[in-house]
C-alpha cells in the first residue's frame, strides 16, 4: 500500500528499458554456471494460430509465474474510447462462458494461484502467480477468457465504477497523477500516446457494448499475444499445454497499424495546473526514444546519471546543494513509438517553481554541452549490470524481462546480449543524445501550482 | 504511465511486520534448498544459516547463495521510533537518514557516491521498534560493503549542516505526501487516533511540528542511547564464502560499543472499548479513504497461522469478503481489504478501503456488515480449504531473493523465532481447522461495537455521515501533527 511517490520510477522495466548488462566477467568461481550460458534454459515455440510461447525453466523453484502480453494499449485509442485497453484488462476477469463471473479469479485462489495485469501506452499484461500444481487449471483458464470472454453489460456498469475510483486515486486525488495526464496530453498534438492509459472521465462512463466486443476480436487474438511462462515447469509440458488448450482458439486478421507520426516539435509548450495543494510540482517531458531505438541505452545511462541515486547530478545540485527541490525523479518512456522522457522535481511548501526550473535548465545545458565523464559512465553502467542481476533473481522479473524483450526488441534474445550493448555505450553517443532530447523546443514543461482554498475550504478551517 | 495493478486488491499484508520498514519487497519463489515433496504441496524451508554470536552482543547470520552475483543484507538495530523521548517523534527517522549522510572517512556526497557508483543499494528506515538497514551489492563488493555498513553503524558523522538540511526536508516531505496517494499516509493518522499516548501512536516519520523540534544534541543522544553492537542483528545472504566473511565481519563490528541504555520495550496494548471516529478534512477530495479497526495480535501470537487464514478470508486477496462486496459486486471502489499489522505488542487489525465521496455512507455501512456477519457465521469448508490453497501457494514467493531470505532471517532473529516459523508453516496451515479459526475470529477479528474509524475526505459533504458512526473528533490534513490535539472539538 506504501507507494513510491514517484511512481514511475519503478517502472523502467516496463517500458523495456529494463537495464541489462554484462557482469559475467566479474562472476566469482562459485557462481552457479546457469548464467553463462546465458538464454540456455529459455526454450520457444509459436503455435499454429501464431501465439508464441516462451519458457525460462528453473527447476529449484516450487512456484511459476505466467505473463501473457497483448499488443493493445492506449496507443490504439481514439476519442470517446479513451481508456478502454485498460477497461477491457478489468473485464478479462469478469466472466467467460465456462468460468462465469468472479469464477476466473475464485477457481486460481483456490489452486494456490494469484494474479493481476497491467496496461500501458503499448500493451495489456496479464499475470498469474500460482505453485505448479496448479499449472493445468490455469491453462483452462486462460483459454477460457481467450477463446470466449462473455462481456456481461450488467457487469460492465459496475466495473465503470471501479475503474473510474481507480482514477481518483491514481489522477484526481494524486497531484503528481493529475499533473503528469496533463503533460502528457499536451507533449503530443497527433500521436495517440495523448491519451491517458486511465481514460478521460467522460469516456470511462460512456463506452459502449460494441466497442469492448470489437476489441476483443481485433486484440486478442492468438497472433496478437506473447505467452512467457518462468519457473519450475519444462519446456515440453508448457508447450504440450498450450497446444491442447490455447492452440484451437482461431488466429485474426492483423490489427490496424498505428500510423500517425507525431510531428516534430517546434517550440517548448507549457501547462499549468492550479488546485489546493501543500506543495508545487515541476514536470518536464521530451520528445525521445522508441524503446528499440539504438541510442536507447545511451539515453537510460544518461536518466541514470542526471536522477538516480543521491550521487546524481539532478539530486545533488537541486535538493542537496540548492534545496529547492526535496526529490528528483527520472523516466525515460521506451515503447512501440517515439516516447517521452520525463524528470519530475518535487518542491517543497512554498517552493520557487522558478528558480527550481532555471537550475533545472542549466544542468540541463551542462550535460548537453559538456557531455560526461567517464567516471559516471562507469557508474551508470555499474547500476545497470546490479539492476540486471536483481531483475533475474525471480520468476517474475525473468518473465517481464524476457517479455519486454520480446515484444519491444523484436526478440528474447537481445536480452542476453543488451549486456554489451550498454558496454559499449560511449561518451560521445550519451552526449549526442543528451543534445538530441534535451533541446528545449523538443520539451512540455508543467508546473502545479498550490492555490489557496476557496471561500468554503477557508469556513471549513475556521470552524 | 502505465497503468499499474490492473486489478489489485489492497495490500493486505498477512502478518506484515512492521518492526522494520514497511517496504514491501516484491517478488516471487524461493531459495534452491527447499524439501521438493512429490505432493502438490510444495514447501518452502529457510536455509540454514551460519549463526554468530560477537562478543558486544551482535548477532550475525549468514546464508551462502550462488545464482546470482549478488549479495544482499537486512540488519536491525533494536530500538527503532520506540527510542524516540515523547514530543520527539522522528528522532529515529532523522537519525536513520542522517546515517546515509556522511560516516566514516566520507562526506555525505562521497557516500552516496561510494555506494552509486558500484551500482549497489543502501536504505535505512526507522521501524516501530528497530531501525531497519538494507543493502544489496555484487558480489565482488562485498568488501566495501561492509566498510560501508560498518561506518554508517559505528562512525556516522552528523555533521550539523546536513542535519538542518535534513529536517527541514523531511518536514517538507510529509506535507507534500498529503498531495499525493493518501492509501499510505491513513495508516499513520489510524495509529495515531487509535494508540493515542501509547509509543505505538507515533509517527514513525514524526510530524512537521515534532521534528521541527529536533536538535544535534538530541540525535547524539540518541545514537548513544539506542545504537550499539548489543543492539544489532545483521542477516546477510549471498554469492560469498561464509567463513571469509565471518571474520570480515567480525574486524568490522566486534568493536562497536553498546548501546548506553536499556532497549525500550513496549507496553502491552489492549483492544479498545467502544466507537470513535477521527475525520480528517482533505476539502479538494473527491474519495473518502477509511479505515476501521481495533488492536489485534503481536507477531509471536501463538494462533498467528489462524489469524492468518482469517485474514486472507476476510481482506486478504483479490476474492476476500470485503474486495468482492465493495469491488466486485457494487463497484463502490478500486479495492477493499483488511491488514494485520503485528510487532512485539499487539498492533492494528482494519478493514480499509476508499470510495467517491457520495458513497462514503454506503461504503462503510457495506464493510462493517461484512466485519459483522462474518465474526458471526466464519468460515465455509470450501472457503477455508480455498484459503489454505492460497497461503500456500503465495508463500514460497515471498522467500526467493537473497534480500527477501535476508529479511526473513533478521526478523524471526528479532521476534525471538525460530525456523520453524517458515519451516512449519505448510503444515501448520495445512492442519488449521475451523473451530479453531472461528476462535481466532472472535478473538482478534474487531466487532461493529468497538472500532476506531479513521476517515480522510471532504469534511464538510461526509461530517454527518461520520457522526453516524460515534463520536466525531476532526481535524484537518494541514494540520503539522498525525494525532488530533488533545483541544480538538469533539462533534
Amino acid at each position: 500500500m506504501l507507494r513510491q511517490k514517484l511512481l514511475v520510477t519503478g517502472m523502467l522495466v516496463l517500458a523495456g528499458t529494463a537495464a541489462c548488462a554484462q557482469g559475467r566477467s566479474s562472476r566469482t568461481e562459485t557462481s552457479a554456471t546457469a548464467a553463462s550460458k546465458p538464454g540456455a534454459q529459455v526454450k520457444t515455440k509459436t503455435l499454429k494460430n501464431g501465439l508464441k510461447v516462451i519458457v525460462w525453466s528453473d527447476p529449484d523453484n516450487p512456484s511459476v509465474s505466467l505473463f501473457n502480453f497483448f499488443r493493445v494499449g492506449s496507443r490504439n485509442e481514439r476519442p470517446g474510447i479513451t481508456g478502454l485497453s485498460h477497461f477491457f484488462e478489468h473485464m478479462m476477469f469478469n466472466g467467460a462462458k465456462k468460468y462465469g463471473p468472479g469464477e476466473f479469479d475464485r477457481v486460481m485462489e483456490a489452486h494456490g494461484g494469484r494474479n493481476n495485469a497491467y496496461t500501458s501506452e503499448d500493451v495489456t499484461v496479464y499475470q498469474d502467480w500460482f505453485p505448479r500444481s496448479a499449472l493445468e487449471t490455469i491453462f483452462d483458464l486462460e483459454a477460457d477468457r481467450l477463446s470466449s470472454l462473455a462481456i456481461d453489460p450488467k457487469v460492465v456498469e459496475s466495473e465503470r465504477g471501479v475503474v473510474y475510483s481507480e482514477r481518483r486515486s491514481s489522477v484526481d486525488n494524486n497531484n503528481a497523477g493529475l499533473l503528469m495526464e496533463q503533460v502528457q496530453a499536451t507533449a503530443f498534438v497527433a500521436h495517440p500516446y495523448q491519451i491517458p492509459v486511465i481514460g478521460w472521465p467522460s469516456d470511462i462512463e460512456s463506452w459502449k457494448q460494441e466497442d469492448l466486443e470489437r476489441y476483443f476480436r481485433t486484440y486478442y487474438a492468438p497472433n496478437n499475444a506473447t505467452l512467457i511462462v518462468a519457473g519450475a515447469v519444462t519446456p515440453e509440458e508448457i508447450f504440450s499445454l498450450a497446444e491442447k488448450y490455447l492452440e484451437p482458439i482461431p488466429a485474426q486478421p492483423a490489427p490496424e497499424p498505428v500510423r500517425t507520426v507525431e510531428p516534430p516539435q517546434q517550440g517548448e509548450r507549457r501547462v499549468v495546473v492550479r488546485k489546493l495543494a501543500q506543495a508545487p510540482l515541476l514536470q518536464m517531458a521530451f520528445h525521445g526514444l522508441r524503446g528499440r531505438d539504438e541510442d536507447a541505452p545511451a539515453l537510460d545511462l544518461l536518466v541514470r546519471i542526471l536522477t538516480e541515486g543521491d550521487s546524481s547530478r539532478l539530486h545533488r545540485r537541486l535538493v542537496e546543494e540548492e534545496q529547492v527541490a526535496i526529490a528528483v525523479g527520472g523516466y525515460q518512456g521506451a515503447g512501440f513509438d517515439p516516447s517521452l522522457t520525463w524528470v519530475l522535481v518535487d518542491l517543497p511548501p512554498g517552493g520557487d517553481l522558478g528558480k527550481a526550473e532555471r537550475l533545472l535548465d542549466e544542468e540541463l545545458a551542462k550535460v548537453v554541452s559538456e557531455g560526461i565523464t567517464d567516471a559516471e559512465l562507469r557508474k551508470a553502467k555499474n547500476i545497470v549490470v546490479a539492476d540486471f542481476w536483481r531483475s533475474l533473481e525471480t520468476n517474475s522479473g525473468r518473465a517481464q524481462a524476457l517479455g519486454t524483450y520480446e515484444v519491444f526488441h523484436g526478440d528474447w534474445q537481445k536480452l542476453f546480449g543488451a549486456t554489451d550493448r550498454y558496454e559499449a555505450v560511449t561518451r560521445e553517443q550519451v552526449r549526442k543524445v543528451a543534445a538530441k532530447v534535451f533541446a528545449k523546443n523538443n520539451r512540455t514543461v508543467g508546473v502545479l501550482v498550490p492555490e489557496a482554498g476557496s471561500d468554503e475550504a477557508k469556513k471549513e478551517a475556521a470552524r | 504511465m502505465t497503468v499499474l495493478n490492473g486489478k489489485v486488491a489492497l495490500a493486505a499484508l498477512l502478518m506484515a511486520s512492521t518492526a522494520g520498514a514497511q517496504d514491501s519487497k516484491a517478488g516471487q519463489a524461493p531459495t534452491a534448498q527447499q524439501a521438493r515433496k512429490a505432493s502438490v504441496q510444495d514447501a518452502v524451508k529457510l536455509p540454514k544459516a551460519t549463526v554468530l554470536q560477537l562478543k558486544n552482543g551482535a548477532k550475525l547470520l549468514l546464508v551462502e547463495k550462488h545464482e546470482v552475483p549478488l549479495v544482499a543484507f537486512s540488519a536491525m538495530v533494536r530500538g527503532g521510533a520506540l527510542g524516540d523521548p515523547e514530543g520527539k517523534e522522528g528522532l529515529a527517522a532523522l537519525t536513520a537518514e542522517l546515517l546515509q549522510k556522511g560516516a566514516g572517512k566520507r562526506d555525505a556526497w562521497q557516500f552516496a557516491e561510494a555506494v552509486d557508483s558500484v551500482g549497489g543499494s543502501l536504505s535505512v528506515s526507522p521501524g516501530r521498534e528497530a531501525l531497519d538497514v538494507h543493502g544489496q551489492f555484487m558480489a565482488r563488493d562485498t568488501a566495501l560493503m561492509v566498510e560501508l555498513l560498518s561506518d554508517m553503524l559505528m562512525r556516522p558523522r552528523f555533521d550539523a549542516a546536513e542535519l538542518d538540511k535534513m529536517r527541514e526536508r523531511m518536514v517538507s516531505e510529509l506535507a507534500a505526501q498529503k498531495d499525493g496517494d493518501l492509501r499510505g499516509l491513513i495508516g499513520t493518522y489510524f495509529q495515531a487516533f487509535h494508540f493515542g499516548a501509547h509509543p505505538y501512536g507515533r509517527p514513525m516519520s514524526g510530524s512537521e511540528s515534532s521534528l521541527a523540534t529536533l536538535t544535534r544534541e538530541d540525535v547524539l543522544a540518541y545514537a548513544k542511547a539506542q545504537m550499539g553492537g548489543d543492539r544489532l542483528i545483521l542477516s546477510v545472504v549471498g554469492d560469498f564464502d561464509a567463513k571469509k566473511l565471518a571474520k570480515q565481519l567480525e574486524a568490522a563490528l566486534g568493536g562497536w560499543a553498546r548501546a548506553s541504555a536499556p532497549a525500550p520495550v513496549a507496553p502491552p496494548t489492549q483492544p479498545a472499548k467502544g466507537r470513535r471516529v477521527l475525520l480528517v478534512d482533505k476539502p479538494d477530495a473527491t474519495q473518502t479513504y477509511f479505515w476501521a479497526g481495533n488492536t489485534g495480535i503481536s507477531r509471536t501470537d501463538p494462533s498467528r497461522v489462524d489469524v492468518s487464514l482469517a485474514n486472507t478470508v476476510l481482506g486478504g486477496r483479490f476474492t476476500s469478503l470485503l474486495n468482492t462486496a465493495l469491488r466486485v459486486k457494487s463497484g463502490l471502489t478500486y479495492g477493499a481489504g483488511s491488514l494485520v499489522l503485528a510487532n512485539t505488542q499487539p498492533g492494528p487489525f482494519a478493514i480499509s478501503s476508499y470510495t467517491k465521496t457520495e458513497s462514503t455512507g454506503q461504503a462503510l455501512d457495506m464493510a462493517l456488515d461484512v466485519l459483522a456477519s462474518y465474526r458471526q457465521q466464519g468460515m465455509d469448508d470450501a472457503t477455508l480449504a480455498s484459503a489454505k490453497a492460497y497461503v500456500l501457494g503465495q508463500f514460497p514467493p515471498t522467500l526467493e531473493t537473497g534480500l527477501q531470505i535476508a529479511s526473513k532471517l533478521s526478523e524471526l532473529a528479532f521476534y525471538g523465532l525460530d525456523a520453524s516459523d517458515v519451516d512449519e508453516f505448510a503444515a501448520k496451515v495445512g492442519g488449521a481447522d475451523k473451530a479453531r479459526i472461528q476462535a481466532a475470529i472472535q478473538r482478534v477479528v474487531p466487532s461493529r461495537e468497538d472500532l476506531t474509524l479513521v476517515l480522510i475526505g471532504k469534511a464538510s459533504d461526509i461530517r454527518e455521515v461520520a457522526r453516524k458512526y460515534g463520536t466525531v473528533t476532526e481535524m484537518s490534513i494541514t494540520d503539522p501533527h498525525f494525532a488530533p490535539q488533545a483541544s480538538a472539538a469533539k462533534k
